[in-house]
């Protein structure tokens, strides 16, 4: 209980006294200097416009979540496999590596049209650019995790005269699990900004629409508090993905990596 | 003065909002930018020569979309020499994929701009203060085109095919919300024609002055459908400005309106010039595209209102419909709906417009 309340008032209470301060700080300012709707909403507006508009916010991140997951979760498969392919030599490494920096340096926004052209309108459109934003991050880790080994306990898997796949199954692979936690916490990110600039090219079809819509749409007319809440849900959507990637990647730590946050429970 | 202040936030403002939505749906291909970019170049030259004579009064003009015939008088104004005539020397700026106008308006960074009705009545629900003094298209261009192949007459014939069309246009919004579109995928236009040729069932926003030209001149068979045949037309090309201005320099809006007025007539007759200033600006805009464009627009300047009050007129009832459309297809709420200071002809009247015209003796 003790420990729950302190957690509660430490880690909790802070941001949160913060967060208050900003809005009465925002409220002040705009009612202060009179700053005219179409530059600057209020929270109250935002807030407003997030109630009225709640059912199209709801389904609308909902829509973006899964492109952005199903992204995300292609960039994890394709990059791991990557990785894989690129720590079996150093030639392959050498020769592919540089169009997977491509793809880091690649402007988004100008090639998503053409991505669009390739996938076709809709989910898959969205994916797709989800995926190339958010595989970058993956491979760079995997690769850098699956390569970075001691030397000294390659060379003692060398004396007990031990096969590649037991190299790679006993030594690389739990290597590179860190690593690669790494990798998705920068990559979840990506995937939420990759799904909003993907819909903004290829939509969702008539009826179904996500935040990158909501937000164009609503900026379009000058709406900005509805577009400040589509903002602020994006934003919640890629806090609530970080989350979840974060204490899955404590838990996997924990469990078979030596990094992993260890509990107090083993006593010398 | 409060809007002074404010300046530098419509900047931040402007920048911010053409970073984040650069690439949005309307946006034509990479290559259109880059000679945007050249672009800005040809106007700075073109100026420095005007901003020699220090006589004239320094006005910005800035523009909703890359040079189009749809600015055509505009430019006729510039090119002819009306607005220096008239002693002003106007900077037009050319705009690009979701060019904040009315903010740059509102916030002062610009003198005048151009923009359609419907975002007029957005900006002043959100608190911009921005006017509409002359509406030089009484009938909007904007149309939708179908194979004609594909037997569609009307609009209620849209059903199982691709629509291409803007996700953020009044218009669109107000397609969605009137027609059924039974079976009907809408993704977001993509600035050109590419699909429509090669789709024999996709459909696609576009100008009727524009578009359908070009899909004919790549061998298409375009049928088009206009907007405004289903009642929905908001003024398009409309002269904005700050309501500040009205007041303060009531004399410089006179000018401007006038002169542009002027350009508008000369632009229906004789539009070559502006049309080699505007390629010139623009070179994704051939000359024979803005060649047909010119020809295109005649009846929509000079619908019946028009042929009687003159260029650039607007009435109440229009302004109210446009209103009472935004808010049937909830696109604007109810109180928030005020034509009240969103327009006014007073800039127009013809004796202000004959004594602007410094070639005509004053009496």
């Amino acid at each position: 209980m003790i420990r729950a309340r302190n957690w509660v008032l430490g880690t909790m209470l802070p941001p949160a006294v913060f967060f208050a301060l900003v809005v009465l700080l925002w409220q002040l300012a705009t009612s202060v200097w009179k700053l005219p709707t179409y530059l600057v909403p209020t929270p109250l507006e935002v807030f407003e416009a997030g109630q009225e508009h709640f059912a199209d916010l709801l389904a609308a991140t909902r829509l973006t979540g899964a492109g952005a997951l199903a992204g995300f979760a292609l960039a994890l498969v394709f990059g791991t496999a990557t990785g894989l392919l690129f720590a079996q030599s150093r030639i392959i490494e050498r020769s592919l590596y540089p169009y997977a920096i491509f793809l880091q340096t690649v402007p988004i926004v100008a090639i998503a049209p053409v991505i669009v052209m390739w996938f076709g309108h809709g989910f898959s459109g969205v994916v797709a650019v989800s995926f190339i934003l958010s595989l970058f991050p993956i491979i760079t880790n995997a690769t850098a995790g699956l390569t970075t080994i001691d030397a000294n306990l390659l060379e003692l898997f060398e004396v007990y005269d031990a096969g590649a796949l037991a190299v790679l199954w006993k030594l690389r692979l739990p290597n590179a699990v860190g690593y690669l936690v790494t990798g998705a916490k920068i990559s979840c990110g990506l995937s939420v900004i990759g799904a909003i600039v993907g819909e903004i090219s290829a939509g969702f079809g008539s009826q179904s629409f996500g935040l990158g819509y909501v937000i164009t749409a609503a900026t379009g007319k000058l709406d900005t508090a509805y577009a400040f809440a589509a903002i602020l849900c994006s934003t919640l959507l890629s806090l609530a993905i970080f989350t979840a990637v974060t204490l899955l990647g404590n838990w996997i730590l924990a469990r078979w990596h030596v990094s992993g946050p260890r509990r107090a429970t083993v006593k010398p | 003065m409060n809007s002074n202040r404010f300046a530098w936030i419509a900047n931040l403002t402007a920048i911010l909002f053409a970073v984040s939505l650069a690439g949005c749906g309307k946006s034509p291909a990479p290559a259109a930018k880059v000679s945007h970019a050249g672009a800005d170049h040809h106007a700075q030259v073109a100026d420095e020569e005007e901003q020699a004579d220090p006589t004239l009064t320094a006005v910005t003009l800035q523009l909703n979309w890359f040079p189009e015939a749809e600015h055509g008088g505009y430019f006729a104004a510039l090119v002819h020499g009306y607005y220096r005539e008239a002693g002003l020397n106007v900077r037009i700026l050319p705009g690009g994929a979701d060019t904040p106008v009315v903010q740059q308006v509102a916030g002062r960074a610009v003198t005048f701009g151009i923009i359609n009705a419907d975002k007029i009545l957005f900006g002043r629900a959100a608190q911009a203060p921005v006017v509409a003094v002359m509406a030089p298209l009484q009938v909007s261009p904007r149309c939708l085109i179908v194979h004609k192949s594909s037997g569609i007459k009307d609009f209620d014939d849209l059903k199982n095919m691709t629509l291409a069309m803007s996700n953020v246009d009044a218009f669109a919004n107000y397609l969605r919300y009137k027609l059924p579109l039974p079976g009907v995928k809408i993704v977001p236009y993509a600035g050109n024609v590419a699909q429509f040729l090669i789709d024999k069932h996709y459909a696609q926003q576009g100008y009727v002055f524009s578009e359908p030209f070009v899909a004919r001149k790549k061998g298409g068979d375009p049928k088009v459908l206009m907007v405004s045949d289903m009642g929905f037309n908001p003024y398009t090309s409309v002269l904005i400005t700050h309501d500040d201005q009205l007041e303060e320099h009531a004399s410089i809006v006179r000018k401007m309106v006038a002169a542009s007025v002027r350009g508008w007539e000369k632009y229906l007759e004789e539009p070559q010039q502006a049309n080699e200033r505007i390629h010139k600006m623009n070179p994704e805009m051939d000359l024979d595209v803005l060649a047909y464009g010119a020809e295109t627009l005649k009846p929509l300047v000079m619908d019946q209102v028009a042929e009687q009050r003159g260029v650039g007129i607007m009435t109440r009832a229009r302004w109210q419909a446009l209103s009472d459309q935004l808010v049937e297809s909830k696109q604007l709420k109810p109180a928030q709906a005020d034509i009240a200071g969103a327009f006014t002809n007073r800039f127009l009247r013809p004796e202000e417009r004959d004594a602007s015209r410094p070639q005509t003796k004053r009496e």
